[in-house]
């Protein structure tokens, strides 16, 4: 056992990977209670995936792909914000076209890359090699500013999620928010990218508050809870991972989905006994 | 009797439409005005105008003593906008009502639970505090919403159709608490039951893409009729009276 934890932590990729998965867990628990509270799950999906298109075009261009993921991300938040408020279009119909026009775009340009794309299945399923001490500079910058927003404007956020025309009543810049929080949403989508992939990045926001919301309803529980779940899953998933050698981002989020299945069985037999007594 | 706020002159719509035209209109301390008008006639635009979430395209609206409308009002909408199942306790949607005046990064502090609670407490509501929303019923949720629209302790108490999903005892207990309030505030209230208007407000305003002011709380179908008011009454009361004329430009 304990050659192992010594195993774990030598090499720098596993100290770096503990590092990243704990600062991701804290922006996912906020960005995830948000989403989450207020449906926005599927507009997750569709920035999370048409991010792809970015990634294609960066590898094309010879320049870094999470800049490219981070450019289609916002360009896609805002893409869905235009066809649904100005053209009309319904907006799961939007989100549906974005989606599937973002992976296109991806696989058309990394098509198109000469020569082998080799770390292109890093970016659809995450790969914790692939973690670099900039990336998580990058990450912890994102994670402070967010969680110094969401302490100052915690009521703020909290009031215009449930009733948003009555906190437009309140003084608080509804639109404005609701933009701030979804540039949030999609830079914390693009910044956890390395750690489970495109592909699986929509389970580590809405499973951790998902479990949580079994057991509260209080916004800023299942904010504070949703970070140690997360963080939980992601500690499991990278020492299953290490020791069985198979894909970290994969590990993560079936340990997530376990724990998730737990979560429900444990409430429907509290329930069930309380019932029961009664 | 002060002057809360004047419509002056004013029309608004949506995208370039104009839903109401050339409105003049005002509220004064202790005033109970009931807002009638057919569906589509333009209540909802109106609400929204003195609510300052739209803007006038012509004509002014202005807030008295200066201006500022963020703690001029308590406002009580539609129920059927919410999500019931939004993690939000009854405690901090009571407090939501005081975030115009704690300002946009204001937390709350214990003399704010302490007013929220006897709110709560007046409206038969103190119980459930802790509880989410989801498990109250309609009438309960609405007492919710009226303690929100309560707690800043606003001068004009503007309700969206608050006799909407709520039961009969609720209903009586809500109108007899509106009258009592009347003391200390304007009370502005949107409703479709004639019935109900005439016998709580003290006078009308009719929407129908324009507004007409009926300074008494007694209407006949053939002043409604005079005044271009075609509504639509499902009168529950001793109103005996059903007026479906269209109003014609």
């Amino acid at each position: 056992m304990i050659s192992f934890i010594v195993d774990f932590f030598s090499y720098s990729f596993t100290v770096n990977a503990l590092i990243a998965s704990l600062l991701i867990s804290i922006a996912a628990g906020m960005v995830g209670a948000y989403i989450v509270a207020r449906r926005l799950v599927f507009l997750s999906g569709g920035i999370t995936h048409a991010s792809f298109g970015g990634v294609g075009i960066a590898f094309y261009l010879g320049v870094n792909p999470i800049l490219g993921a981070a450019v289609f991300a916002v360009l896609s938040a805002f893409g869905v914000e235009l066809l649904t408020g100005r053209l009309k279009v319904r907006e799961d119909s939007s989100i549906g076209i974005l989606w599937s026009l973002g992976m296109a775009v991806g696989i058309f340009f990394v098509f198109l890359t000469p020569g082998y794309a080799p770390n292109l299945m890093s970016f659809m399923f995450g790969s914790i090699l692939t973690i670099s001490e900039s990336d998580i500079w990058m990450i912890f910058g994102l994670t402070v500013v967010m969680a110094i927003f969401f302490i100052i404007f915690y009521r703020a956020i909290l009031y215009l999620s449930f009733d948003p025309s009555f906190a437009r009543t309140q003084g608080v810049p509804v639109e404005l928010f609701s933009y701030i929080l979804m540039g949030f949403m999609a830079l914390t989508i693009v910044l956890s990218i390395r750690l489970v992939g495109i592909i699986l990045l929509l389970s580590l926001l809405t499973i951790p508050p998902s479990i949580v919301n079994t057991f509260t309803k209080r916004f800023s529980s299942i904010i504070l809870w949703s970070m140690l779940v997360a963080f939980t899953g992601c500690l499991g998933g990278l020492v299953v991972s290490y020791t069985l050698n198979v894909p970290s981002g994969a590990t993560i989020i079936l340990i997530l989905i376990i724990m998730f299945i737990f979560a429900k069985v444990y409430r429907y037999i509290s329930v069930f006994l309380k019932q029961s007594k009664a | 009797m002060a002057k809360i706020l004047d419509v002056v002159s004013a029309s608004a719509g949506y995208n370039g439409e104009l839903i109401l035209r050339d409105v003049n209109f005002e509220v004064s301390d202790n005033d109970f005005i009931g807002v009638i008008g057919p569906n589509g006639g333009g209540k909802t635009t109106f609400l929204k105008l003195i609510l300052g979430e739209i803007k006038p395209s012509t004509g002014a609206v202005n807030y008295f003593p200066n201006g500022n409308r963020q703690t001029l009002f308590g406002y009580l909408p539609q129920v059927t906008t919410i999500d019931k199942s939004f993690p939000i306790s009854v405690l901090d949607v009571v407090l939501s009502g005081l975030q115009g005046q704690k300002g946009l990064s204001g937390w709350h502090k214990s003399a704010d639970i302490t007013t929220a609670k006897k709110i709560m407490e007046r409206a038969g509501i103190a119980h459930f505090a802790n509880n989410p929303i989801g498990q109250l019923s309609g009438g309960q949720l609405q007492r919710t919403f009226l303690c929100r629209a309560l707690i800043s302790n606003p001068r004009l108490l503007i309700l969206d159709e608050p006799n909407t999903f709520v039961d009969n005892k609720f209903e009586k207990e809500l109108y007899a608490l509106l009258q009592e309030l009347n003391r200390e505030m304007a009370i502005i209230m949107v409703s479709h039951d004639l019935g109900t208007i005439t016998t709580h407000v003290k006078t009308i305003a009719c929407i129908n893409r324009h507004l007409h002011y009926h300074p008494s709380n007694r209407i006949t179908s053939e002043q409604l009729a005079s005044y271009d008011c075609p509504i639509q009454i499902i009168a529950h009361g001793p109103v005996p009276h059903t007026i479906l004329h269209e109003h014609h430009d």
